[in-house]
């Protein structure tokens, strides 16, 4: 992997991790997640690049195409980071729930259905602008 | 060794060779096994939600300097709980050691010592007198080794209305510790236990293979969390801790390394080929008796190379899966109980009015796996799969039912080359699944038909009945006491030679078969 390659990759992690989690990306992470691409076979992908460099929504964009069957490899890059965040004490309550929240979580649970339907248009009309295959 | 003659030549390590080699133990009696073991390294000490709250980064852990962890993003999916660092060497190399080609099989096989023991659900369940129906064996002949294996493995459970399909157990250890969600559902189906009885549905407490109480030299479980993470949890029964102090012991010869090709029989002598994993080198090794235990699959690829035959279409059964998660709503937005475990909660049976077949399942609690491998099933973006996971996850439970195996004329195994080639092919009707929600329902457990997941074929790893044991066998059959029909000392004794599929985990079938078949070739050797 040559030196551009590894700066694009740079620059993307940090993108989706900011679209996802409000707070600094340990180095450590981006390292892992550079490698963790090219393990899986996912550094030829540009879909996420494309994302970077035009500062589009990463997670409407995904959500759109993963509805549409498409973008396998932008997702799996997402995933890529979802993994190597969870296994962080620093993530530990973005995953695992651990004070009772009846009204709050219904309340988010709620919210979150109504970004979803909101990305989706958004994703979609994202897609169809910038034309992802 | 090569030049040796042994008494017998045991292929495989798992439950079936186990517990063949371990009835052996004493004669001169040769383990022949690839036999992969876990990597070394210093155990996970404390719980999984302990250690992820308060050390920094678990990445070499739980992802894997390899990215073990990230398998099922860019290879053919397995289960969850083989793809961590640690548990990863259950499924190495096989695909390059016994290919198997299909389009709607998802198989897998293992070549670690203790096979896919290494990480079962640990369910110990006696098949009973309807399920053995087309065994050609007498009533009650396998109760003694049922109850020798419960006495040697410890088994934990209880007594309860699945007694019916279980049978009476006095030995069992006490059960587990149920979570909130599974406690609460034995509640509500105890208190309405007519109506569930009355739609054929059975509710009750797991038989499993995991310690409560100490057990020769065997410590309780710990409600760790930790089964998707560390292999060899010595309160969950793996072969390993039965043949180790065999091997160690003298009393049985280990030979690792070595993938058995196929043998050949000639003047009251087994011929048995092996191709050694690492050098290639080509090994014959010499026994009076062979006994093929290796894994359903592999034990078929061995007959069927053995024979040369690319022509026969031999049957092969599994027990298809649907996957039915069920959610408590009162218990959205609780505070997840890191204390309960991922093993099976509660067991289930249903009789199909339709079919009349039986079912099995368990409940099981979601505890175990990372988020981030579930979290893109959900039909939300990612951050609100994100909150719907932490929030619903202390509401969820999943149910996890089997189907029997069926036989049917249009599923086969047979050879291809050296590769084998499976076609099977197996459709739902969606209707257990709609009846056990419709009654769960009633008792303020929720789930949509939408919801339910059909694993691919082959997901179960409950293979058998390729070789069945018949009272009269043919070629590619095997009699009463395991010998496969034309030869003279050949014994197959893993799931090959069941006669039926019932839906329920074959593990403790398959020792307790191994066992009596062992013995018997034990008591003609003496």
């Amino acid at each position: 992997m040559d030196r551009s390659d590894q700066a694009r990759l740079d620059a993307e992690v940090r993108y989706l991790h900011d679209a996802f989690f409000s707070r600094p990306l340990a180095a450590e992470v981006v390292d892992r997640y550079i490698r963790a691409v090219r393990h899986c076979g996912l550094d030829e992908d540009r879909t996420a690049e494309k994302i970077v460099r035009s500062r589009l929504d990463a997670e409407a964009v995904e959500f759109a195409l993963r509805l549409r069957g498409r973008g396998v490899a932008l997702t799996r890059k997402i995933r890529i980071l979802f993994y190597l965040v969870e296994v962080r004490s620093d993530y530990y309550a973005d995953f695992v729930n651990e004070t009772p929240l009846f009204g709050r979580a219904l309340w988010r649970l709620a919210a979150s259905l109504a970004r979803t339907a909101w990305k989706l248009v958004k994703g979609s009309w994202l897609v169809w602008r910038h034309g992802f295959g | 060794m090569a030049e040796a003659l042994f008494d017998a030549i045991v292929v495989g390590s798992g439950p079936a060779g186990t517990f063949a080699a371990r009835e052996l133990a004493g004669r001169k009696v040769l383990v022949l096994d690839v036999g992969y073991r876990a990597p070394e390294g210093p155990p996970l000490a404390g719980s999984l939600y302990a250690l992820r709250r308060e050390r920094r980064d678990l990445f070499a852990e739980l992802i894997g300097d390899g990215f073990e962890g990230l398998h099922n993003l860019h290879r053919d999916p397995v289960s969850l709980k083989l793809k961590s660092p640690r548990t990863s060497y259950v499924l190495r190399g096989w695909q390059a050691l016994s290919p198997l080609v299909s389009t709607n099989f998802q198989a897998m096989m293992s070549f670690a010592q203790g096979g896919l023991a290494n990480a079962w659900g640990a369910g110990v369940y006696r098949f009973n007198s309807e399920e053995l129906r087309q065994f050609p064996l007498p009533a009650g002949e396998l109760e003694p080794y049922y109850d020798e294996l419960t006495a040697h493995i410890g088994v934990s459970g209880g007594n309860d209305d699945l007694v019916e399909f279980f049978g009476r157990d006095p030995s069992l250890q006490p059960p587990m510790r149920l979570s909130l969600l599974a406690a609460g559902i034995l509640q509500r189906y105890q208190a309405a236990r007519k109506r569930f009885r009355m739609r054929g549905i059975t509710l009750g407490l797991p038989r499993l293979a995991v310690l409560t109480e100490p057990h020769n030299g065997r410590t309780p479980y710990a409600y760790d969390n930790l089964e998707f993470f560390q292999p060899y949890n010595p309160a969950i029964y793996n072969p390993v801790f039965t043949l180790d102090p065999l091997i160690a012991s003298g009393a049985l010869e280990l030979a690792r390394g070595w993938l058995v090709t196929h043998f050949r029989e000639s003047a009251g002598v087994v011929e048995v080929y092996a191709r050694h994993v690492e050098t290639g080198a080509q090994e014959t090794f010499r026994a009076r008796n062979l006994l093929l235990g290796a894994g359903t699959l592999s034990t078929t690829r061995i007959v069927l190379a053995s024979w040369r035959d690319e022509q026969a279409r031999l049957p092969v059964l599994e027990n298809p899966m649907a996957c039915i998660p069920l959610f408590r709503l009162s218990r959205i937005g609780a505070a997840l109980d890191v204390n309960d475990s991922s093993l099976a909660q509660l067991n289930v049976v249903y009789r199909d009015p339709e079919s009349g077949e039986l079912l099995q399942g368990s409940l099981y609690g979601t505890t175990g796996p990372l988020r981030s491998d579930v979290l893109f099933g959900f039909p939300l973006t990612a951050r609100a799969a994100l909150e719907w996971s932490k929030y619903l996850s202390p509401a969820m439970t999943l149910l996890m039912m089997f189907y029997p195996g069926r036989r049917e004329p249009d599923n086969y195994i047979r050879l291809q080359g050296n590769a084998l080639l499976v076609n099977y092919q197996w459709r739902g009707t969606g209707g257990p699944e709609r009846a056990l929600l419709r009654a769960f329902r009633r008792i303020g457990f929720h789930g949509l038909a939408a919801l339910c997941q059909y694993p691919a074929a082959g997901s179960s790893l409950h293979y058998g009945c390729t070789l069945p044991m018949r009272a009269a066998p043919a070629r590619y059959e095997t009699g009463a006491d395991g010998r496969l029909a034309d030869t003279a000392n050949v014994y197959v004794c893993d799931g090959a030679c069941f006669s039926a599929l019932p839906a329920k985990n074959l593990t403790f079938t398959i020792m307790a078969n191994a066992m009596r078949i062992a013995r018997g070739l034990r008591r003609k050797m003496e």
